[in-house]
């Protein structure tokens, strides 16, 4: 029987625990950030104790095997290399990087923001004590975060006159019939030499909340995302999905911003090619006549920006699991293209850089009919040993797209990670 | 009725074959496209060619099923297919139509269809009957003068297609009646 405790903590002790916890016993972190209805709940996986890495030997039943076996849950990645795999695909490209990572944990915490109940199980009665004495214990206050004044030249994969020429290129394929879409990214790295990864993600977590923020160390690498989308969940066999495509600021008036983006016809196409992609990917394994379409062209305020999504929803047949659905729908549709296994081959030609966790996803499987899962962008990969940061941005390139705005549109999202990082406002 | 879906890497297929379930009586069967060589076609009631990438050229194993004297019905690159296989043209569509509808009357009534489409029918073949247009004389729905074959250039599968199922339907009573 795992050993289980729980109590109220109010969110600020809360979050200056899991600090404790990813710096002093290896947690990592499936949060949400505060102001998402719905999205409440907080998850450290702490003390790993089992751990999975992915090769590209790696099958879904070896996958499945260690997930859904006994010890759960299970937190961890797939990287975007993986999904090629997944879709017969060769990966192009050479990477240190691990195609996906699962962990189970000694000690699970969970936390709702929204009633402040905090409870923890664990495996074993000893390391389940240590860790709720923690929660009893007033905390000393996280030493402040430190923002870099100068994080050096960013490298990108791709310069201007690369990109404009990739999206020319991408541009000529949909004008031959080859895809309707595809996203385009490009890598940036910088050297960060006292890289402070958790503060970094409560600093961010505070000042610009999003629904998915993931803390996750795998080998030298720690992985830190904000991402504002879900891939997809499966809860007592009910599948969602919530693809964006479409993004504007706020700006004076959130409500003419989003009727503006609602409006755009642009976006509207790139948005229902996706929830057509994304209908067809949940579609393998789900029931005849469940799959739907609702609230088609929403908007989520995250953070200063505007998001449009929609819900599409099934129910997983009979037999399958979520992590058979989750296998045949991966990478996600709004981070590829249309139609995928084409998109991919592109992406793969025009990208001079593996995408590793870019456009990947973050898992938190429970079991058979148990999973949420979100789109890995807005991601950044700290390496330990070379002290260099990665991250990425793209944008989604369609036949209306402009070569040269689609460049400052991508080098506009790199930038804005920078200042985020950087700045306090 | 055995209905065979034929799966040109496309990633709307799944919306075809949950349309077609829904629509068809009996068992939607699913087959790449690299199995057609090999398929045999004598089990099948209807064979429905999916959507897909590129152009029509680069699909030439449909020969063999488009002279099979199976009922078959093209979506988008399926249509294009056809009208390849037959001696039509299908070239580049000017400024492309990607993931929005278009208003069509067809049968006598009007539609709000989902277009994905970069190629059309510039020259449809000569034994092609075009069904139904656009606004801009885009061909949308053909189907052959004598036997019992027929195509849509829109999807009937899209979310964003009004009454999807009348074209399933449709193709279908116009199989029984060819």
């Amino acid at each position: 029987m795992p050993w289980t405790f729980s109590q109220p903590l109010d969110p600020g002790s809360f979050a200056s625990l899991a600090r404790v916890l990813a710096s002093q016993h290896r947690a990592d972190l499936f949060f949400s950030g505060r102001g998402f209805p719905g999205e409440t709940r907080c998850l450290a996986g702490i003390e790993p104790c089992e751990e999975f890495l992915v090769t590209p030997l790696t099958t879904g039943c070896d996958i499945k095997a260690f997930a859904l076996g006994p010890g759960g849950p299970a937190l961890g990645f797939l990287g975007y290399p993986y999904g090629q795999i997944l879709r017969g695909l060769p990966i192009g490209k050479q990477s240190r990087f691990p195609l996906g990572h699962f962990k189970k944990y000694a000690v699970m915490a969970a936390y709702d923001q929204q009633t402040g109940a905090l409870e923890i199980t664990s495996r074993d009665r000893v390391i389940g004590e240590t860790i709720s004495a923690l929660c009893r214990r007033t905390l000393p206050a996280a030493p402040v975060f430190s923002r870099p004044e100068n994080l050096g030249p960013c490298q990108a994969s791709l310069d201007r006159q690369g990109y404009q020429k990739a999206v020319s290129r991408a541009l000529e394929r949909i004008r031959d019939g080859d895809i309707y879409q595809v996203s385009l990214s490009i890598m940036f790295s910088c050297q960060w030499p006292e890289f402070d990864g958790p503060g970094l993600f409560f600093d961010l977590l505070n000042r610009h909340p999003a629904p998915f923020f993931v803390w996750f160390a795998s080998g030298r690498h720690r992985i830190l995302s904000a991402s504002p989308e879900r891939f997809i969940s499966v809860r007592r066999g009910r599948v969602l999905s919530q693809p964006i495509k479409g993004t504007a600021r706020i700006g004076a008036e959130a409500a003419i911003a989003a009727l503006r983006l609602r409006q755009n016809p642009k976006e509207d196409a790139e948005l229902s090619m996706i929830v057509d992609l994304i209908r067809n990917d949940i579609s393998r394994n789900c029931a005849y006549g469940s799959v739907a379409v609702s609230g088609h062209k929403s908007i989520l305020a995250v953070d200063d920006l505007l998001q449009m999504y929609s819900n599409v929803s099934g129910i997983l047949r009979p037999g399958r699991s979520c992590l058979d659905l989750f296998f045949d729908a991966f990478p996600g549709g709004s981070v590829t293209g249309c139609p995928k296994q084409s998109a991919l081959g592109i992406i793969d030609a025009l990208e001079p850089h593996s995408r590793d966790i870019y456009c990947g996803a973050f898992m938190v499987i429970g079991g058979d009919n148990d999973l949420d899962s979100s789109v890995a962008i807005r991601t950044a990969v700290y390496d330990t040993s070379s002290n260099e940061l990665k991250f990425y941005a793209g944008s989604g390139i369609v036949i209306d797209s402009d070569p040269a705005s689609e460049y400052e549109e991508t080098r506009a999202k790199a930038e804005n990670f920078l200042r985020l990082v950087g700045d306090a406002g | 009725m055995l209905t065979l879906l034929l799966d040109n890497n496309d990633s709307f297929t799944a919306n075809l074959e949950h349309l077609l379930a829904a629509c068809i009586p009996g068992e939607v069967q699913v087959r790449p496209y690299d199995a057609l060589p090999e398929l045999d076609f004598s089990a099948f009631d209807l064979a429905v060619i999916s959507p897909g990438p590129g152009h029509p050229r680069a699909y030439p194993a449909y020969d063999r099923l488009l002279e099979s004297g199976l009922p078959i019905l093209g979506v988008c690159l399926g249509l294009q297919i056809i009208n390849d296989h037959f001696g039509g043209d299908t070239a580049r569509l000017p400024g492309c139509f990607h993931g929005r509808t278009d208003r069509i009357v067809f049968a006598g009534k009007h539609f709000d269809v989902a277009r994905y489409h970069s190629l059309y029918l510039r020259q449809p073949a000569s034994c092609l009957d075009v069904t139904a247009r656009n606004a801009g004389g885009v061909p949308m729905a053909a189907r052959h003068v004598s036997r019992k074959i027929l195509g849509y250039q829109f999807h009937p599968e899209s979310f964003l297609t009004t009454d999807g199922p009348f074209f399933i339907r449709h193709a279908l009573d116009f199989f029984a009646a060819s």
